[in-house]
């Protein structure tokens, strides 16, 4: 018996693997195909929208900008000032200072001339308790602008104690360091404001690299491409994954994700489940999901919207061991956050959440790393013991390989055909020789980043939760 | 006859600039035109204009910050005249806040423009 | 050769997974290099355009610039202007040469009135741009519509009033906003009676739009709002609901109280807010009277009204609020109690051990 049964298992795991590459091929095709329609759909939508007259209208909706700040006093007064200057009548600028060591907060006070001043908060989220207080400034130039002194608690505690602050109807949760476009908030309030037959609970943007970019006094001059291959590597990455990915799962409504570094949402909601969590690392993605299994369970019609516009620009790691470590902290933040919804998983009362999403996000997002090692090492054995078979090997890598720099080059047309972002001479054919080398450069790398987030997340829960409270945020 | 007065002027919209230039040079004034506040601070702090005329909403700095730095920063008294978009009532509120000397609301016409800048630069 | 012959045979034999990746390996190399070749033609052709429409928008410009200032009094259009007039007709034969004209007479448009204005309007019509925006109206395409209403719009052309209001119904919703911003542009609040037979939503968006296109107009005399409070359509309720704010309609008093009792929350709460806006005092008592059965919202609307409309009488009923669970109940109530009687309300800090309430009570004596 022996011999045969081998031999079936054996069989079975290859046709397993195979069903598995086949079905992320085309699913991946077929989200390739579903933004198509949606890009169009959205592109032409938006050549309608006239937001000079949003953005000076004192009627327009309140939204408050939350970011939270750790030891950022080297650029934090030049963060602030970009964050001041949107074009938008009705909005305010809370800055959590959690808890930084350096003068981050007396740069603060010196450059806005900030005064403490009462504040009545509604602690409707426990967070940890303030430190100097609250502080506003004295120049009428910046009465946009809050400074929240508190002790030190994590990136979520900081959001949190914002999301009790802040007196408007929405909030944008940004990272610090990012950059936003004047035109940001418009945009982001738009779906809110405009979609009558559902509640949209939270809206995400678009991340862009700002590696080798001009950026002069907190405002955009001049996008560069970057030299390195990691950067560039990661900026292919987020053009597949912004204009591909979230598009088409922006038009399924079936975003899991909205990017830590700028999003918005309506805050009754956020407040109403809780605000974000300062147990895990993945707080962006664990509050989406949190809210819309909230929304699933009231059976309420509601929409995650994004917005694929150009409109958020971050520093990305420009070198390995910190890419590796943010990736890290992203698998792990994955995991936590789908263990922890694991009853929405297969779920058919979760409807679309349920059923396709959090389907899709198990078994190509958390499960792909694995299966992928896991194929690894098995074809290492079978090398070990002679028994590859050549032709099949070298048969499927270069489709895989292929298929990679397919899509690769379907989302540098897209980037061409809406934003077009990269405009130098020259530019194109490091952009064509990025999506050759990609699968070379960054690839390997996340892979192993992924498979220390699962190792780190299941064997080393020490280090989990000392990362978490050392750092208030990390870059990315 | 003494030089022509100085007029800084601030606009990003190219067109619009170019308008209330061959406007305001026809009437005799000297203009020195910036595309946003920053080059509009860079050109007062350089020739110290005697009026200053700028738009609200412009990119990289705005005009109240334009103003901010002309009366905090330079502490000078020179009379500036901001535009505004409708709906800004606001912000022309704080304008005054800092010390800008009148305001004229877009759309806006040339010569109405002329007439308040010779009441200002007799 | 031998290789060819050699790569077939092996490809012929092998099991059939292996062909059907190679063949798919195949078509995607088959579609790769002309993929790479688009996209560098791509990326040329954008740089090309990119560099083409700045310098027409610079030539348009200063030919508009010109031509503005070579008018004179005797004439209408002086020959300088004609001049000018005939280069650009010929220009715009070219729909991408005419996009950017158009734009470039906007951008100078929105910023001016008065004379300049007019003779860009003028102009518009000179050039006969308006021609090509009426034949967009009876396109098939939904964008094309609706760019074409836009454009008559922004050139303020009543006289495609007829053409337009045929799209009220229209099933996109781009294409019904511009219909709307059409009218109210043009024809101010009598432009409003298309809320009359308005059976669509109206979205927050387009309201914002509307009002802020309102609010813009000389004309301030608003028509009638008490038909539109009385809508089947409840976006068009909100709307007016904030017209009456807006516009301080306190004739439409009795209207606004009757829809303290409608059936949708969200008119009952904006309704609340108004009235609160206006100093209805009769809204306060009613609200007073039903408190209790109305939602979480309202309650906290309400609060907020009394914080503005408190009287004596109504001491008793606040303090029996000053406890409640919700915060921004508690702090109205005690902001009320307040003004009051500062003697009760200073009472409070020793009545209490509660720290929260006591940090509430704190803040609102000092503030």
């Amino acid at each position: 018996m022996g011999a045969t049964t081998y031999q079936i298992i054996l069989e079975v795991i290859h046709y397993l693997f195979f069903i598995y590459s086949i079905a992320a091929i085309g699913s991946y095709l077929l989200l390739a195909a579903i933004s198509a329609v949606e890009t169009v759909e959205y592109k032409r939508k938006n050549s309608f929208v006239n937001y000079k007259e949003i953005m000076s209208s004192n009627i327009s909706p309140s939204i408050s900008i939350i970011a939270p700040a750790y030891n950022e006093s080297l650029n934090i007064v030049e963060n602030v000032r970009s964050l001041l200057s949107n074009h938008y009548v009705n909005y305010d600028v809370i800055i959590v200072n959690d808890g930084s060591k350096d003068d981050s907060l007396e740069k603060l006070i010196d450059v806005y001339d900030l005064v403490p001043v009462n504040y009545l908060i509604n602690e409707q989220i426990p967070t940890k308790p303030l430190r100097k207080g609250i502080y506003k400034s004295t120049n009428p130039a910046f009465e946009k602008l809050i400074i929240v002194d508190k002790e030190n608690g994590g990136k979520s505690d900081a959001l949190n104690m914002g999301l009790n602050i802040s007196n408007s109807k929405y909030v944008a949760c940004i990272d610090v360091d990012c950059l936003l476009l004047e035109d940001s908030l418009q945009k982001m309030i738009k779906p809110f404001l405009e979609i009558t037959d559902r509640r949209v609970i939270a809206a995400g943007g678009v991340i862009r690299i700002s590696n080798s970019c001009v950026v002069k006094d907190g405002k955009l001059h001049d996008v560069n491409f970057p030299k390195k291959l990691l950067e560039q590597g990661q900026i292919l990455e987020y053009i597949r994954a912004f204009l591909l990915g979230r598009m088409a799962w922006s038009r399924l409504n079936g975003l899991l994700v909205i990017s830590g570094a700028f999003g918005l949402f309506d805050k009754k909601i956020a407040i109403r489940v809780g605000g974000y969590d300062t147990k895990t690392v993945g707080e962006d993605m664990e509050l989406v999901v949190r809210m819309r299994g909230h929304m699933e369970e009231l059976k309420k019609k509601y929409k995650v919207a994004y917005i694929p516009d150009p409109l958020c620009w971050t520093e990305a790691p420009d070198n390995y061991k910190i890419f590796i470590s943010q990736r890290n902290r992203w698998t792990r933040g994955t995991i936590e956050t789908l263990r922890r919804h694991r009853k929405i998983g297969f779920n058919p009362k979760y409807k679309a959440l349920g059923m396709l999403s959090y389907p899709y996000w198990f078994f190509f997002e958390r499960l792909a790393p694995v299966i992928e090692v896991v194929g690894l090492f098995y074809f290492g054995i079978l090398i070990l013991f002679n028994l590859v078979r050549w032709d099949y090997s070298f048969a499927f890598i270069t489709l895989a390989y292929l298929f990679t720099v397919f899509f690769s080059l379907i989302a540098l047309v897209t980037e061409e055909l809406t934003y077009h972002q990269y405009k130098k001479k020259g530019t194109g054919f490091r952009l064509l020789r990025i999506a050759f080398l990609e699968p070379i450069v960054t690839h390997p790398f996340i892979l192993y980043a992924a498979i220390r987030g699962n190792i780190d997340y299941y064997f080393n829960k020490k280090k989990k939760w000392g990362e978490m409270t050392r750092k208030g945020m990390t870059k990315g | 006859m003494s030089d022509p007065k100085k007029i800084v002027l601030a606009e990003d919209n190219s067109i619009f600039l170019l308008l209330l230039k061959f406007r305001l040079e026809k009437e005799g004034y000297k203009i020195l035109t910036a595309v946003d506040g920053k080059e509009a601070i860079e050109l007062i702090e350089e020739h110290s204009p005697e009026l200053i005329l700028t738009d609200i909403m412009m990119p990289f700095i705005s005009g109240l910050e334009v103003i901010s730095h002309v009366r905090n920063k330079l502490n000078m008294q020179t009379p500036i005249i901001v535009f505004s978009s409708a709906g800004q009532e606001e912000i022309v509120l704080k304008a005054f806040d800092l010390g800008a000397t009148d305001f004229m609301s877009k759309p806006l016409s040339p010569n109405e423009l002329v007439i308040r800048v010779k009441r200002l630069l007799p | 050769m031998n290789t060819n012959y050699y790569l077939i045979d092996y490809f012929n034999e092998s099991p059939s997974i292996i062909q059907v990746a190679w063949s798919i390996s195949g078509v995607f190399f088959v579609i790769i290099t002309p993929l790479i070749l688009y996209l560098k033609f791509l990326r040329g052709h954008l740089r090309k355009k990119e560099r083409v429409t700045a310098e027409f928008e610079n030539d348009f410009e200063s030919s508009l610039i010109n031509y503005l200032y070579s008018g004179n009094e005797e004439e209408e259009i002086s020959s300088e202007q004609k001049v000018i007039i005939n280069q650009l007709k010929e220009c715009i034969k070219d729909p991408f040469r005419r996009k950017i004209l158009i734009a470039v007479l906007l951008k100078l448009k929105n910023e001016v009135s008065g004379e300049i204005a007019e003779a860009i309007q003028k102009l518009y019509f000179h050039t006969g741009l308006v021609n090509f925006a009426l034949s967009r109206l009876k396109h098939k395409k939904w964008y094309v519509i609706a760019k074409g209403i836009r454009e008559l719009k922004q050139f303020h052309v009543k006289e495609a009033h007829d053409e337009v209001i045929v799209h009220i119904n229209h099933p996109r919703r781009e294409v019904r906003k511009e219909m709307q911003l059409y009218m109210v542009n043009l024809f101010y609040f009598d432009g409003l009676d298309f809320l009359d037979v308005l059976e669509t939503q109206l979205s927050e968006w387009d309201q914002i739009q509307l009002l802020e296109v309102l609010q813009r107009l000389e004309n301030q005399n608003i028509s009638n709002i008490k038909s539109w409070l009385n809508s089947s359509n409840d976006s068009v309720i909100i709307f007016a609901l904030k017209l009456a704010k807006i516009y301080n309609q306190f004739e439409a008093k009795d209207e606004l109280i009757n829809l303290l009792y409608h059936i949708n929350k969200k008119i009952r709460l904006e309704a609340i807010h108004v009235l609160s806006y206006l100093n209805v005092l009769e809204a306060k008592d009613i609200l007073k009277n039903n408190i209790e059965g109305r939602s979480l919202e309202e309650q906290i609307a309400f609060f907020k009204l009394m914080e503005d409309l408190y009287e004596q009488t109504d001491e008793s009923f606040v303090m029996k609020y000053i406890h409640h669970e919700i915060f921004e109940i508690k702090v109205s109530t005690l902001k009320i109690l307040k003004v009051l009687n500062r003697e009760r309300f200073n009472l409070l800090k020793f009545e209490s051990s509660e720290s929260n309430f006591l940090r509430i009570v704190n803040f609102i004596e000092n503030n």
